[in-house]
């Protein structure tokens, strides 16, 4: 099987999902139910933004999805693979925005779920400065939680904001290590889908940020390659739905690092089998360059434990 | 998005037309009249069924007359004229080899010649064998330079560049009896074959066809090549300028046409020369601008960045412009009309090689040993014209595209490097060229090459197929008058990417190429063969395997079935745009088109029809990734 061809049958894959949990929905509630994100003046942010389309209800979504279906086509080029990924995270981002149907709060600690404006407004100007010099999108479970948190730490140590969707949320768990917003590490949700959060926030700063108007599906990818430091870090095993999500993320112009043997593109989707390289074959891939002094001190030093709480005990 | 624009055919054709209108006052003839004169053209030539190779003839096919007067029917006489056709290619590339061989004999630490790329000699040394620890690489470069003029005379083996190809195609070239001996000798045992009464059995000629072809390819155009890098240097990215605005009215404008760098070189360094500019100035010009017509405006491109005025069939606009002051020249494609074009203009048309004399030139005999004075007093020959010049006929079309040129092998390996991983890459490979195309991001690589024809409408084939190409996510790699149309249009800017598809596009941004690679001129096609056979090497599959054809619309010379020869022969499907006088036969026809597929994976495809062309070069590199399941 070709790439592409894995590309669209994950995107496929995403789209029935989509399609089934769409129907389901409004055979429950009804067209004119409401659906939305908490906390954000942007609908559905990675669907508002590449369609300039805001959506209010069920109804709404089922209209989203067709034209997400023209995003679909399937000729053996890269535009088809790229807009396959960017259909598959529309498809992800309706599958999420359900969760949020007569629930405020589908997601519980240590999982944050959709990001509010809020807290990319307050994210947005430490990245321009490069005070954030990057943002890893950290995808699966480690080989072993060992090596998984290993990997965060010397991310969180550089200043770089990390996002993890998946098993490396329980890999975090298990080994006792501190996650949440305030020391930047981010876990987002343990279904695949729960990586459009982390798009959601590179888009909503080309919206803030970058001043890309919604609709503008080309600026937007040229603002997110050029200035959103994003790149994603996905463990084996890869289904067909992460890489058809890669896609759509190499579209962004953020690299995908991945330990499983696959195809590889140049600077774009690159096979690391050693873990402990994962960071530097990462920030090397996405161009960041971060200026470290080192301090030779006992504990974890940088921007991203500033907002650490320290408790009793 | 930008500004970028690119030159459509229909703007060079208006600024073509205004030219002529020049022409008309001055009497000048063009080639645009003569072809007019010349059509239609003779159908017993066209099929190739003409023969005229003894004084028993001239003898033609046709249904009453199946057989000439020595019995040779339609299938012996195509097969002979086309392996005539060949060998007059390859005699030609190779002499230019040859003159670049022994220009290499000529070198010395304070003569006029200097080996600029030491490290590129040492290398094709060890290749060949040759001692170089300790060497003075002068010694060296003298010593590799009688070795080379060895291989066209060479009495036992084969080509030493042979040994560049991956097994499997030496295999082959083994098997099929067709690994080119000496140089000369494939020429001339391709005159004999062609004589009355030796071979008339097709399959055999077109054998010895591939074999002379091939013996160009990775013998003659490799040599010329390899060693005008070692001379004078060996080519990197470097920016220019195409088309004929690239002429300045305020300067001197001395126009270089021709192949051999080894006058053009010389007359840009002249053209530097502070004493020559202030001379320039002394006769009233700003200073002294140098242009490029054909493939020798190639090579000075590649290594120099001088700008390139323009292909083939420009030739004579340089001339109209009226601000030429001389157009110097020395061997291949260079149209006789330049004398009498040059004569209705105060142009001085300059022939500098005794295997190019023309009637109307001033003949300024050039060779490495005198090159300094030489080009000198050409330069000043020009300088001098300046005053000559009658200003009421100067007009220079204000049209050029910036270029980015310069694309070797080495260089390519050198680009890709910048886009290689270094925690998970090794460097100087094709490696990341490989895995573009494997995981689909370019779909294939066609590299388009060949000259102008009027059969053609000049320059279409060549850009609409690019075009066509990129936005099909296909990389092309150029050279010749295919490069220089693609450089005038304006596709050899880095600018370009936004026509290309999705894939090549986002190639272009990440490794900071234009979709269309210049690879120099046309023995610099050798550089072509040198890249597949990397691709088919870092790839471990044969060179036949690869999603990479090779494309000469527009194709006019004997030089170009040399190479139509030489590349099918390596492996690689060739796309032609222009029938090569063997409709008379259908024996031969089917060799080519099909039956040669048998002997070396590849074979020709004649489609005259440019769009279904292009249709069928991406139908063959798509059935070719299907093959290897990419």
């Amino acid at each position: 099987m070709t790439l592409f061809d894995v590309v669209f049958s994950g995107n496929d894959a995403a789209y029935g999902l989509a399609e089934g949990a769409i129907d389901a929905a409004i055979e429950k509630y009804g067209a004119d139910k409401a659906v939305s994100f908490p906390d954000t003046a942007y609908s559905l942010p990675c669907y508002y933004a590449v369609t300039g389309t805001k959506v209010n209800t069920l109804g709404d979504l089922k209209n989203a999805l067709g034209v997400v279906k023209t995003l679909m086509t399937r000729e053996q080029r890269l535009n088809d693979a790229f807009m396959s990924g960017v259909a598959t995270a529309l498809c992800a981002e309706f599958l999420e925005v359900l969760k949020y149907v007569d629930n405020p709060t589908p997601y519980e600690a240590p999982c944050a779920g959709h990001l509010p404006d809020a807290a990319i407004r307050e994210l947005g100007v430490p990245l321009v400065t490069g005070d954030i010099p990057g943002v890893a999108v950290i995808l699966g479970a480690a080989p072993t939680a060992e090596e998984g948190v290993e990997l965060v730490k010397s991310y969180q140590a550089q200043g770089i904001l990390v996002t993890l969707v998946g098993g490396i949320i329980d890999q975090c768990v298990e080994m006792g290590y501190k996650t949440g917003a305030n020391v930047r590490v981010i876990p987002l949700g343990k279904d695949v889908t729960a990586v459009v959060h982390a798009v959601s926030v590179a888009v909503r700063a080309a919206l803030i940020f970058g001043n890309i108007q919604a609709g503008d599906a080309a600026g937007l990818m040229k603002y997110t390659m050029e200035r959103v430091p994003a790149f994603v870090n996905a463990f084996a095993p890869l289904d067909p739905v992460i890489v058809a999500a890669g896609a759509g993320a190499i579209a962004l112009g953020f690299p995908v690092i991945t330990n499983e043997e696959t195809f590889r593109v140049p600077k774009s989707l690159i096979v690391q089998k050693d873990i402990s390289k994962f960071n530097a074959t990462s920030l090397e891939a996405r161009d960041i360059k971060i200026k470290v002094t080192k301090i030779d001190i006992p504990v974890a030093f940088a921007s991203a434990f500033e907002g650490e709480i320290i408790r009793r005990g | 998005m930008g500004t970028f624009k690119l030159t459509t055919v229909e703007e060079f054709e208006a600024a073509t037309n205004r030219l002529l209108e020049t022409g008309k006052k001055v009497g000048a003839d063009g080639w645009q009249y003569r072809v007019a004169n010349q059509t239609p053209h003779c159908k017993f030539g066209e099929q190739g069924i003409c023969c005229r190779i003894c004084a028993m003839g001239p003898c033609r096919i046709t249904p009453k007359a199946p057989r000439g007067i020595c019995g040779c029917d339609a299938h012996g006489i195509v097969a002979r004229n086309y392996l005539k056709f060949t060998a007059g290619g390859a005699a030609t590339h190779s002499d230019h080899g040859r003159e670049i061989c022994h220009t290499l004999y000529c070198t010395s630490p304070d003569g006029n010649y200097k080996v600029k790329d030491p490290e590129k000699l040492i290398r094709i040394a060890k290749e060949w064998g040759v001692e170089t620890e300790g060497k003075d690489i002068y010694d060296l470069a003298h010593e590799m330079a009688v070795l080379g003029m060895g291989e066209y005379g060479k009495v036992f083996g084969t080509q030493n560049f042979l040994k560049r190809a991956p097994q499997h195609t030496q295999e082959i070239w083994e098997r099929e009896e067709i690994a080119p001996r000496a140089i000369d000798r494939e020429v001339s045992c391709s005159l004999h074959m062609a004589h009355m009464g030796c071979s008339s059995e097709p399959k055999a000629l077109i054998r010895q066809s591939l074999r002379a072809g091939l013996s160009d390819g990775w013998g003659g155009s490799m040599a010329g090549t390899e060693f005008s890098d070692v001379l004078f240097g060996t080519p990197k990215p470097i920016d220019t300028e195409a088309n004929l605005g690239v002429m300045v009215a305020e300067n001197v404008n001395i126009v270089v046409h021709g192949h051999d760098p080894s006058l053009s070189e010389m007359i840009c360094e002249y053209a530097d020369d502070p004493e020559m500019i202030a001379y320039a100035k002394e006769m009233g010009a700003k200073g002294i601008t140098v242009s490029g017509v054909c493939c020798t405006s190639n090579e000075v491109a590649m290594r120099r960045g001088i700008p390139m005025a323009g292909n083939f069939l420009q030739q004579e606009n340089v001339v109209l412009t009226g601000a030429c002051e001389a157009i110097v020249v020395d061997v291949q494609c260079i149209f006789p009309a330049l004398g009498p074009l040059s004569k209705c203009f105060h142009t001085k048309f300059i022939t500098t090689s005794p295997i190019a004399q023309m009637p109307d030139s001033d003949f300024i005999r050039f060779s490495a040993e005198n090159a300094g004075e030489n080009a000198k007093l050409i330069v000043k020959t020009a300088i001098e014209n300046f005053k000559n010049r009658k200003p009421e006929l100067v007009y220079i079309p204000d049209m050029k595209q910036k270029a980015t040129v310069g694309y070797s092998v080495e260089a390519i390996v050198k680009t890709l490097d910048g886009v290689t991983n270094s925690q998970v890459d090794v460097t100087g490979t094709t490696k990341p060229l490989i895995e573009c195309i494997t995981s689909g991001v370019i779909r294939g690589a066609v590299a388009m090459v060949g000259c102008n024809n009027p059969k053609v409408r000049p320059d279409t084939a060549h850009i609409e197929l690019m075009k066509k190409l990129i936005a099909n996510d296909i990389i092309i790699v150029a050279s010749g008058c295919s490069a220089q149309a693609a450089a005038r249009a304006g596709l050899m800017s880095k600018e370009a990417k936004d026509l290309c598809g999705a894939g090549l596009k986002r190639v272009c941004e990440l490794a900071d190429i234009p979709p269309v690679l210049h690879m120099g001129s046309c023995v610099d096609i050798s550089r072509m063969m040198i890249l597949v056979a990397t691709l088919a090497k870092d790839s471990g599959l044969n060179i036949s395997q690869l999603p990479v054809v090779g494309c000469a619309p527009e194709w006019m010379s004997e030089k170009a079935v040399s190479i139509g020869n030489y590349v099918v022969a390596t492996g690689i499907d060739t796309f032609l745009g222009v029938d090569p006088y063997v409709s008379g036969s259908d024996q031969v026809a089917e060799l080519l088109t099909s039956g040669i597929r048998d002997w070396v994976e590849a074979s020709y495809t004649v489609e005259k029809d440019i769009e279904k062309l292009g249709d069928r070069m991406i139908e063959r590199i798509e059935e070719k990734r299907a093959a290897i399941g990419i």
